[in-house]
């Protein structure tokens, strides 16, 4: 048996050698839908390290109490309508939360100026925080250390910088001890946070973190919504704290039983959510695709295989007169139109390494949108892409395999 | 007296060809022994070809039984056929039906990988079944890099090669020159006297002449079955 498979393909190459263009038009179909089955696989693969590269940004154990919704879940028009989140109530969380971990109120400005050696920088946002910040994905830094209890307590002139305010503003310089001017007062850099940004949250590397009295002297708080970041310490804690938040807000925003919640909850759920439409297209689109693909890439492999069974009529007499069985000829067909397939998902997966590694490393300068894509093939899609074409060479032989296997001896032989 | 190979009795063989029925033998009885040489002669259309489908297990009768070393043909499905053909006869045809794009070695070897046989006692059985015929300088030549008479020499040597009851030769001289046609003769003959039973299937007087036995056919009926008193003997 492992001979007759051995001995059919190199029968099959020995084919496919005297026939190139005929078996390259033939497998053509093939490469198509293999090639959109490892296009999609890429793209997944890209999205998916996207995603667990902005759950690690977000924090898979922490929930983020806004008056938007992260995702546009809820109706803008009322989103926009509902009563800011005052510092007031972001410390009255913070006082009666029993199952959180940190309750740590955030306030942002966007579009700040800062000045540094001379020349003036616009565009990087400022973030009022506390200290326990530091235990959030935030506090995970690059250079120096986070503002403490006291620095907060006293509302220190000190500041934490996103990595792109770092590399815009120090390139490449130590930063830690110089003094840069916000908004015109003098802040000491005492921490850089790591790159974290992905195509889903760019804006977080423009981030500042300065204590939240201090950010009370420059800005008025009163004016704008917090948004309140809940550490539940532990992922199993979440439906917990998450319920408890809901209740004390609605409690602190005095809302009547019968009123809907006037803020969000926003936690990685909802990111899942979003990626799962977009994988969920990916997918529909991918799966069309490759189902159009296959059945004219499995047809034309089966007429390919008709074409040489009635070729080699002769030939199946001759073996069947020197004792092959029906399983011999048609294990002899099958191994050729998966053999065909293979050589057709080889070629694809040459193909798309090509154009996998050339789209991730080019790509992404001009469209930064797309720095997720993944410039080697995932490993497990070599597999797939060699089973699948094997499944469909089996597929498309079985019917012109069954038939030579069929043929009677006496007619074969007399076949010209 | 031995026991007959081949059994045949009142066998006939109706084709369908469009609404009319072809009889293509009708109520043929013969039996032939352990190391005969047979010539089945006729004109075409007399129904040897048939006849030699139906001895070769490449087709069933319609009616009547036969036996093959005491199996009844008739009750064998499709694989049963296939390993009969494979280890108990060996084909010679007209058009010696090598695969063009093996070479002579690997044709040789082909009835042996059906029958399952392992790689080593494949080529050792393969190459003395070459050399038997003298050919074995020629080995690794294809079928198209061969002449007429060493192309049917390969085609004896695979019919040898599983040590089959019996060789069946379909014309085999049909497509060679009487030189060639000479030593492939000349080559039946040898294996006859090696203990080989032979059936050749010819429409030409002169082959028919070298076997010991000549059995005439006629519009599917056995005209005559009688010993050979004149044969040629290369000796």
């Amino acid at each position: 048996m492992l001979y007759e498979i051995k001995e059919s393909i190199l029968l099959s190459f020995e084919a496919l050698r005297s026939n190139k263009l005929r078996a390259f038009l033939a497998s053509l179909g093939v490469v198509i839908g293999i090639s959109i089955v490892i296009m999609m696989g890429w793209l997944l693969g890209g999205l998916d390290k996207a995603m667990q590269d902005t759950f690690s940004i977000i924090g898979t154990d922490m929930l983020y109490i806004d008056k938007w919704d992260w995702t546009g879940g809820d109706n803008w028009r009322n989103v926009r309508n509902r009563k800011n989140i005052s510092l007031k109530q972001a410390e009255q969380l913070r006082k009666l939360h029993g199952t959180a971990e940190y309750v740590i109120p955030n306030i942002n400005q966007w579009g700040t100026t800062i000045e540094y050696d001379g020349e003036t920088y616009q565009g990087m946002t400022a973030v009022g925080t506390t200290a326990e910040n530091a235990f959030t994905p935030v506090g995970n830094l690059l250079l120096g250390r986070y503002f403490n209890e006291f620095e907060e307590e006293y509302g220190s002139n000190v500041i934490v910088i996103g990595h792109l305010v770092y590399s815009t503003i120090f390139k490449g310089q130590d930063p830690i001890g110089k003094t840069i001017k916000l908004n015109g007062r003098p802040l000491r850099v005492i921490g850089v946070v790591k790159k974290r940004g992905t195509m889903f949250v760019d804006f977080i590397d423009r981030q500042m973190f300065l204590p939240l009295k201090k950010y009370a002297g420059i800005w008025n708080v009163d004016r704008k919504s917090m948004s309140i970041g809940i550490k539940a310490g532990l992922e199993n804690n979440l439906d917990e704290v998450r319920t408890e938040t809901i209740g004390l807000m609605r409690i602190i925003r005095n809302l009547k039983p019968n009123e809907p919640n006037d803020f969000s909850i926003n936690e990685t759920k909802a990111f899942e959510k979003s990626i799962e439409t977009l994988r969920l297209n990916v997918y529909m689109i991918g799966i069309v695709m490759t189902s159009l693909a296959f059945i004219v890439g499995i047809i034309g492999i089966m007429n390919i295989m008709f074409v040489t069974v009635t070729e080699r009529t002769k030939e199946i007499g001759i073996r069947k007169s020197l004792g092959a069985k029906k399983r011999s000829i048609w294990l002899q067909f099958l191994v050729e139109s998966s053999f065909l397939c293979l050589l057709g998902a080889i070629l694809s997966l040459i193909m798309c390494s090509g154009i996998a590694y050339l789209a991730a490393t080019y790509l992404p300068t001009y469209f930064p949108e797309v720095s997720f894509l993944l410039p080697v093939l995932p490993t497990e899609l070599f597999i797939i892409a060699t089973l699948v074409s094997v499944f469909v060479g089996i597929l498309a032989g079985l019917i012109p395999a069954i038939r030579a296997a069929r043929l009677n001896p006496v007619e074969a032989l007399r076949f010209d | 007296m031995s026991k007959p190979i081949i059994d045949i009795r009142n066998i006939s063989k109706v084709y369908q060809m469009g609404s009319q029925l072809v009889h293509a033998l009708r109520d043929i009885t013969v039996s032939i022994n352990q190391n005969e040489y047979v010539a089945l002669m006729g004109p075409s259309g007399s129904g040897k070809s048939t006849l030699m489908n139906i001895l070769g297990c490449l087709d069933t009768p319609s009616s009547g039984t036969y036996f093959f070393n005491n199996t009844n043909v008739r009750e064998l499905n499709d694989n049963e056929l296939a390993e009969i053909r494979n280890r108990e006869i060996g084909f010679v045809f007209q058009t010696f039906n090598l695969l063009p794009r093996a070479s002579a070695l690997k044709n040789i070897e082909l009835p042996l990988v059906y029958s399952g046989v392992k790689k080593y006692d494949r080529i050792e059985k393969a190459e003395a079944a070459l050399k038997s015929v003298g050919l074995e300088d020629r080995m690794e030549h294809k079928p198209n890099e061969l002449s007429g008479g060493q192309r049917q020499r390969v085609a004896i040597a695979r019919a040898l090669v599983t040590s089959p009851s019996i060789i069946l030769a379909d014309e085999p001289t049909g497509n060679l020159d009487s030189k060639t046609g000479e030593d492939i003769m000349r080559l039946f003959q040898n294996l006859w006297e090696s203990g080989n039973t032979i059936i050749l299937v010819t429409h030409e007087e002169e082959i028919a002449l070298h076997a010991k036995r000549i059995i005439r056919l006629r519009d599917g009926l056995i005209e005559s079955d009688e010993l050979n008193h004149n044969q040629v003997n290369f000796n």
